[in-house]
């Protein structure tokens, strides 16, 4: 084979390519020799077959090589990064903690994130599950539900639905083999198991037989239950068991992991006319499976046309109410989402904090080592191999933070579970999977990036000589240094004061929530949920002797103060219904819902509800039952300028037959539906035969939760087959309906005081440091007699001239930002003076204790220790 | 227990560069020659030997030329240390001692 010039020039440049998968430092050392070593070995051999094989030997060769050379590389690097890190102790160890505080709360709330909006849904196919939901077009918010005859009439016309079911979800009394218990349940269509795809682990699932007007009397069990009651007997199937009022049969056992809706263990068939169900009687969720291929929007549209032709057939029910199509992921956990993207940003406000921080100390630590730089860099150092030391340093760092801030985060959750005092639906786990540690990596390697890589090319920035000769001490090359150092100061000031003032907002808006005027005292209230059989104890006389006997043997009690039955729980149960006023007729497109809440007399006493005008009930009421009493806002809407006392109202829509009320007595407004947020008014009624009084509520001299035992005792000891459930102080249920406006408020601060704390770490870093620069400087003041306080006066303008300049962007900012936490105020504006006027105090304050410690420090120094410094 | 193990190629290049100082294709024809051409060092394994074998101060690269009539100035050469060739006789011993075990234990015939 001839080997001349231009051959050898082409053999070299199929070969120099493979020399790329080198490190660049080999590469750069070793390319001339490689190449040289390829040549000779190639103009050996004089035999195509030779030739291939010197080919197939030195490629072979440099793919074996080329990655040991990498990780000889790596592991020289973490070497030597590991010794400069343990030679440094202190400001590894505050770098790392440091980061921990910022990847770990991050990490933490990205768990919540992952647990609500990302963790896929225990169904088959999860994304093709939809709710379906009614709402009025005026107040979209009105209801989520939807009526039955709507929901039979969608089920026969959808063509995009490959199934459509309905459910209502309730409690239920099991009585018999054990002690009565109240157990979370639903009643189901047959279309539930179909649209959500569960198997039953025996037995069978509700069928469309079953789920029929005066259907069989069939009920499905969770495998708790079946576990718990029944010690997983196999021929539980076949069983009849006694539930509230009636006997049911097992036909099924579902899965332990299936829980729906919530935390569900018992299910029977919906069994609903569509002949006698009303139009406008929005009991109902509903769920829906979409076709394979077939979007939300193709959807929402094929259901609002269905609305419209189903009203256009019913006229005399045509509220304009429009249908829409909601991915189930967000009717679940739509309403979490805000706050925890709100969440999101501020604990991103704190990781960036966090990593202006740690740059801070790497830029002090950088100017430190100047020196060791320049002398390795006049040793031959390449720039890019002291890059790739530094960068290896940052990662080391990153890495520790990330790994201890997983740590953190995964010892925090049980603390962010304990802020939770509501049953959150069991499929939302919030224990990091590999999304979250994926995200903690991410979020490492990203920091690392933040922190690691300024510091990393300033310590470029340097003059060689200039640092051999200033013996490390800096000098010209560190003003830029300095001012980069300063920058992040007030950058780390600036994000406290967003996340302040974010906190700010937030406790100021939950202690407006939570001072509201609710219309009654909630302090020393027992609430309870009663349910009595109802075939021993029918309607009328029966139910009411009951009645009057628990309230004979609750009131007897040491510590009650009064008691009332009523149909539900305030903050917790709610039936809104419509309503028309005598002489004031509304259309169905415009009538708006009210509070319907039946009460025994003792009602307002018992909660403290000021009666303003009128009567109150009393025990004669139950035999007429065609009076009302309603809230102060009722009747100034509905009968402006005049007493409401003797005007008729009536419930349903307009054009149906239901008795006139006739409006007795006028109390005060109190929520009773909603918490946060405008509530409905309230009409009460005196109870009656049409509904059951489920919900007892106690007013006690004492703390109310001490009645528990002995209420549950009276109660069984009268007749055990009373289940008493629920039982709570009322102001444990304001803190459940309030735990979504708690949790954020106390997360938000938790981040704001850490921000604030880092903030005033990296300040007083700063300010020592360049008192330490300084050491000589402040000496000869001292020395020619410049007083302490003059010379602290000096440290502390410096420091409290860049919290100033932080303090003002961060407000500036702040100000800018708050609005989009509107939507998660309550009664607060975003722009409310009492937070811009309380963080700039604290954080003057703050700021001025960071830089007096150095201030101190600085003149408890000698001035002849200090000149002796030079 | 023995401070360090060389490995095959690293106490073939360390005997390559024990009768004199070589340039790198030099040391991989002498291995190959003096191995029968059944060891072939290709290019990347040798340099990345030798950086290593800088790097323990077991070689190192030469200033001035060794030959100056066959001098190819665009080639480094190297020699072997003190450190390096008390090495290399280390691991010989080791060979040695190896070879007489398995001599008296019978898996290798005895030398006539």
């Amino acid at each position: 084979m001839p080997h001349n010039a231009k051959s050898q020039s082409a053999v070299l440049r199929l070969y120099q390519p493979f020399l790329w998968l080198y490190p660049a430092e080999f590469r750069d050392e070793y390319r001339r020799e490689l190449c040289l070593a390829f040549l000779d070995r190639w103009r050996d051999e004089h035999s195509i077959a030779g030739s291939l094989f010197v080919w197939f030997h030195a490629i072979f060769g440099i793919l074996y090589q080329a990655p040991r050379e990498h990780y000889y590389m790596i592991l020289h690097d973490l070497r030597y990064a590991l010794r400069i890190l343990r030679k440094d102790l202190p400001v590894t160890t505050a770098a790392i903690l440091i980061l921990a505080l910022g990847i770990g709360s991050t990490t933490l709330v990205f768990s919540l994130a992952n647990g609500l909006l990302l963790r896929p849904l225990p169904y088959p196919q999860p994304e093709r599950i939809i709710a379906v939901t009614e709402s009025s077009p005026k107040d979209p918010n009105e209801t989520t539900q939807i009526s039955f005859p709507n929901y039979y009439d969608i089920r026969a016309r959808a063509r995009l639905l490959d199934d459509i079911g309905v459910y209502a979800p309730g409690q239920s009394a099991l009585r018999g083999e054990g002690s009565a218990e109240r157990i979370p349940g639903a009643r189901a269509s047959d279309g539930v198991f179909r649209v959500l795809g569960v198997e039953p682990l025996l037995g069978r699932v509700i069928s469309r037989e079953d789920d029929v007007a005066s259907g069989p009397k069939v009920v499905l069990l969770s495998e708790e239950l079946w576990q718990r009651r029944y010690g997983r007997d196999p021929h539980v199937l076949g069983r009849t068991l006694q539930i509230d009022d009636s006997r049911w049969t097992v036909i099924g056992v579902m899965p332990a992991s299936f829980h729906f809706p919530d935390r569900a263990e018992l299910w029977f068939p919906l069994q609903m006319d569509p002949a006698k169900a009303p139009r406008t009687d929005y009991a109902l969720r509903a769920i829906a499976r979409l076709k394979p291929g077939v979007s939300i929007e193709q959807a929402t549209s094929e259901l609002e046309s269905l609305l419209e032709q189903i009203h256009r057939e019913n006229p005399a029910v045509n509220n304009n109410w429009v249908a829409h199509a909601i991915p189930i992921r967000e009717f679940v956990a739509g309403s979490y989402s805000k706050a925890v993207i709100t969440l999101l940003v501020a604990v991103a406000l704190l990781l960036l904090i966090a990593c202006a921080n740690v740059c801070n100390l790497l830029l002090v630590k950088a100017s430190a080592r100047v020196r060791e730089i320049a002398v390795r860099t006049a040793l031959g150092a390449t720039r890019r191999r002291l890059l790739r030391q530094l960068v290896t340093e940052s990662l080391v760092l990153g890495l520790a933070g990330g790994a201890l801030g997983v740590l953190l985060a995964y010892a925090g959750i049980p603390a962010l579970l304990s802020l939770i005092p509501v049953d959150l639906p069991l499929w939302m786990n919030f224990y990091p999977d590999y999304r979250v540690l994926g995200f903690a990596v991410g979020i490492s390697l990203l920091t690392t990036l933040g922190f690691g890589i300024v510091p990393a090319f300033g310590a470029f920035h340097t003059d060689l000589a200039d640092s051999l000769k200033e013996g490390g001490r800096g000098g010209t090359s560190s003003l830029r240094s300095k001012l980069l150092r300063q920058g992040l100061v007030i950058g780390e000031v600036a994000l406290s004061v967003i996340l302040l003032a974010g906190a700010g907002l937030m406790i100021h808006s939950f202690s407006a929530l939570r001072m509201q005027n609710l219309g009654y005292r909630p302090e020393n209230v027992l609430t309870v949920s009663i349910d009595y059989p109802e075939n021993r104890y029918p309607d009328g006389q029966p139910a009411r002797a009951l009645l009057r006997r628990l309230t004979e043997e609750v009131s007897s009690l040491p510590g009650v103060v009064s008691i009332s039955f009523g149909s539900g729980i305030p903050l917790s149960d709610g039936w809104g219904r419509i309503f028309t006023v005598e002489g004031h007729p509304v259309d169905l497109k415009d009538m708006t819902f009210i509070n319907h809440v039946v009460v025994t007399p003792g009602y307002f006493r018992t909660l403290s509800i000021p009666l303003l005008q009128g009567r109150d009930f009393t025990d004669d009421d139950f035999d007429s039952p065609r009076i009302v009493i309603v809230s102060e806002a009722f009747g100034k809407k509905h009968w402006p300028g005049e007493s409401p006392i003797g005007k008729r109202m009536r419930f349903g829509p307009p054009k149906n037959n239901e008795p006139w009320h006739t409006v007795v007595g006028v109390v005060a407004d109190s929520k009773y539906g909603q918490y946060k947020g405008a509530d409905r008014d309230s009409v009460y009624l005196p109870y009656n035969s049409e509904i059951t009084p489920g919900a007892l509520l106690v007013r006690t001299s004492g703390d109310p939760l001490l009645l528990q035992q002995a209420l549950r005792a009276r109660v069984v000891g009268l007749d055990p087959d009373i289940v008493v459930s629920r039982v709570l102080s009322l102001e444990q249920i304001i803190a459940r309906v309030s735990w979504q406006d708690r949790f954020l408020t106390v997360l938000f601060t938790a981040f704001a005081a850490l921000a604030l704390l880092l903030a005033a770490v990296g300040l007083y870093a700063t300010i020592s440091y360049s008192v330490s620069l300084s050491t000589h400087e402040i000496g000869i003041r001292m020395a020619l007699g410049a007083s302490v306080s003059r010379v602290r006066a000096m440290i502390l303008r410096q420091g409290m001239t860049l919290a100033t300049a932080g303090l003002l962007i961060g407000i500036v900012v702040a100000f800018a930002l708050a609005r989009l936490l509107k939507t998660q105020l309550y009664e607060v504006s975003p722009n409310d003076p009492a937070t811009y006027i309380a963080v700039p105090i604290v954080l003057v304050l703050v700021a001025a204790l960071a830089a007096f410690l150095p201030a101190r420090r600085a003149t408890r120094v000698d001035p002849v220790v200090a000149l002796r410094h030079e | 227990m023995r401070p360090f193990t060389l490995s095959r190629d690293t106490f073939h290049i360390l005997v390559a560069l024990a009768d004199r100082d070589r340039h790198g294709y030099s040391i991989m024809q002498e291995v190959s020659e003096r191995t029968g051409g059944e060891i072939r060092l290709s290019p990347s394994t040798l340099y990345s030997a030798i950086k290593r074998l800088l790097e323990q101060n077991f070689i190192e690269e030469l200033e001035e030329r060794p030959d100056p009539e066959h001098d190819d100035e665009r080639r480094r050469y190297y020699r072997l240390t003190k450190a390096g060739r008390r090495a290399a006789m280390e691991e010989a011993r080791h060979l040695e001692k190896l070879l007489s075990d398995a001599r008296a234990s019978g898996l290798v015939r005895k030398r006539a």
